[in-house]
């Protein structure tokens, strides 16, 4: 039962991980990211290849994670400029439309290029007993990378000028401009910061389990899930609702089976969208 | 000149269907051709339908795949159990994707949603349509799919008959595109597609014309998705994936122009042509949709028909 708890938390910040950069770059640059689970997979599969070609697994997963942000920022730079122009419900329409196409075209290109690469990466001893219960190490890491990334961005985004230069374009993006704050630079930034977010996801997901190239779509919908659920503007409502998810899906795959599980899930997520639609943790305003 | 208008819209009709009605005469006796040609009129039919939805009422329906296979899994589920005709099944699985789309059109204009929700809706939706038909295996058979040969459409099944069957479909979809649009129904559609609050001011119901055209739209879907099952044979849930359909669909009528009569049409005939071309490719066919969609949603977002317009200097409709 614990250790079905603990899947469940690991798996949950798993997600929160890559929620939360869909988060932010709604939040920031008002695109919601089709081709997120994406980032997570080049930067997985980019892990992979540095693995395969001999590097040290440590410098792997950081060039990987470095990967994934190059990526990001490359597709913020060139694809979303034109939606950044336009304003509105215009922008949110092409933020829609360009990354669900972003999304096909990764998904093409890896599923042509390296069809049968997937990361799994192992670590030394695969499990231990703490009080009586066998704890998977690589879960115990998982979650230890997890928390480690979510303290740094907490830390960033309260501790830091820049922090609260980007939660002052959250909250309004034109008073932000007002005071002198230049939002396509910090947007860049942002994006960048989540792809590397996701791509680090990437890499736990190869460590909890297995990382394939055609996972995109299922981590971006779990994400999304995620993102919906916690509400598309809260950090920290998407942490929370990261574990909720996670433990619920946790405890639901055990008793009920995948496939009911996930429609749960969704459907969790539709109710949330519709009864409210800022999220389960958002502060009414 | 309002006779004028419905002139030209008249003789784009009339074109579309004498072009459409030779092309298995150029295809030849090759069944694979015919084949390709009978799916463009399938895609260009699914075109027009979002095209009511989306081009029209700017609802971004990111489940067109998973309304016509509803009505299609409804149907073929319900004639193989229960012994019906597939022609007392069929309407069956009409009327319930048109009630969904309805239903999420409802939904979503009673709640405010945004365009970025409802595309979050909707894409759960083919999500949990996609999960259901490979969860509910006594029913659908899983990812294996079902034969539907023999279940008594035998009008819809392959040959240069079925092909004529299915254009009569197609052009009773761009007839009806037609009525809609030059009733009161258009009217109010281009308004909400020009300024939604301002036509709520003009006195135009929005709720009612947007879910109108929602359920239109959902129906024609629903129709073509059922249509489609009992001509090729064979359904499973890669045939209505999101993969499959909606990015197909998408293209196509980012391609031919939103908004028009015209645009599904040519969208579909342009898309086919150049699938055939990237076909060679294999899977890369994916990334070739992708970069499509990418490079019309930036650049070419007027689509053909606008572009047609401006070079002919001709009103087409």
């Amino acid at each position: 039962m614990i250790a079905i708890l603990v899947d469940g938390i690991v798996q949950g910040l798993q997600l929160s991980l890559m929620a939360v950069g869909i988060t932010l770059i709604y939040g920031l640059g008002g695109v919601l990211n089709l081709a997120h689970g994406q980032f997570a997979v080049v930067g997985g599969i980019a892990t992979a290849l540095f693995v395969e070609a001999g590097v040290n697994p440590l410098a792997a997963c950081a060039l990987g994670i470095l990967s994934a942000g190059v990526f990001g920022f490359v597709v913020d730079r060139t694809l979303l400029l034109p939606a950044y122009r336009s304003a509105g419900e215009e922008r949110l329409l092409l933020g829609l439309l360009i990354t669900l196409g972003l999304s096909f075209v990764v998904n093409g290109f890896l599923d042509y290029k390296y069809p049968n690469i997937s990361l799994t990466l192992k670590l030394a001893t695969p499990s231990f007993n703490v009080a009586g219960i066998t704890v998977r190490t690589a879960s115990v890491v998982a979650a230890a990378i997890a928390i480690v990334a979510f303290v740094l961005l907490f830390a960033f985004l309260k501790g830091t000028l820049l922090g609260k230069v980007i939660r002052s374009i959250i909250q309004n993006e034109v008073g932000a401009g007002l005071c002198g704050i230049n939002p396509g630079r910090i947007r860049t930034l942002i994006v960048t910061l989540s792809a590397m977010m996701a791509g680090l996801g990437g890499v736990v997901q190869g460590l909890f389990s297995s990382l394939g190239t055609e996972m995109g779509n299922e981590l971006t919908s779990f994400a999304l899930i995620v993102a919906v659920v916690g509400g598309v503007r809260s950090i920290n409502g998407t942490l929370a609702a990261g574990v909720l998810l996670g433990i619920v899906n946790a405890f639901a795959s055990y008793f009920v089976g995948a496939y009911l599980t996930l429609i749960i899930l969704l459907g969790t997520a539709v109710f949330t969208i519709l009864l409210r639609p800022a999220g389960l943790f958002a502060y009414r305003t | 000149m309002n006779k004028d208008r419905y002139l030209a819209d008249y003789v784009t009709l009339l074109l579309v269907a004498v072009v459409l009605a030779l092309v298995p005469l150029g295809v030849g006796d090759s069944a694979h051709y015919l084949r390709i040609v009978t799916l463009m009129l399938i895609t260009i039919a699914y075109a027009v339908a979002f095209n009511i939805i989306f081009g029209h009422t700017r609802q971004l329906f990111l489940c067109i795949g998973a309304l016509a296979g509803s009505s299609a899994y409804l149907s073929v589920v319900l004639a193989i159990k229960t012994g019906l005709s597939p022609w007392a099944t069929i309407p069956l699985g009409i009327v319930s994707a048109a009630l969904l789309g309805g239903a999420f059109s409802y939904v979503s204009v009673r709640r405010g949603l945004g365009v970025i929700f409802v595309g979050i809706v909707t894409l759960v939706f083919s999500l949990i349509f996609h999960n259901l038909v490979l969860g509910l295996r006594e029913l659908t058979n899983g990812e294996t799919g079902i034969e539907t040969k023999g279940l008594g459409a035998a009008v819809l099944q392959s040959g240069r008959g079925s092909y004529y069957v299915i254009l009569a479909f197609l052009m009773a979809c761009l007839v009806l595109y037609h009525l809609l649009m030059r009733s009161r129904a258009g009217t109010a559609f281009r308004a909400i597609a020009d300024d939604e609050f301002a036509a709520e001011l003009a006195g135009i119901d929005v709720t009612f014309y947007k879910v109108l055209a929602a359920s239109i739209g959902s129906a024609l879907l629903g129709a073509a998705g059922a249509i489609y099952a009992f001509y090729s044979g064979f359904i499973s849930p890669t045939e209505y994936a999101l993969v499959s359909v909606d990015i197909v669909v998408l293209v196509t009528l980012l391609l031919g122009g939103m908004g028009t009569l015209l645009g599904p049409v040519l969208g579909g005939v342009v898309f086919t042509v150049l699938d055939e071309i990237v076909r060679p490719l294999g899977r890369l066919n994916v990334l070739v949709y992708g970069v499509l969609m990418i490079v019309l949603v930036i650049t070419f977002r007027q689509g053909l028909v606008a572009a047609l317009r401006k070079i002919v200097k001709v009103r087409i409709p």
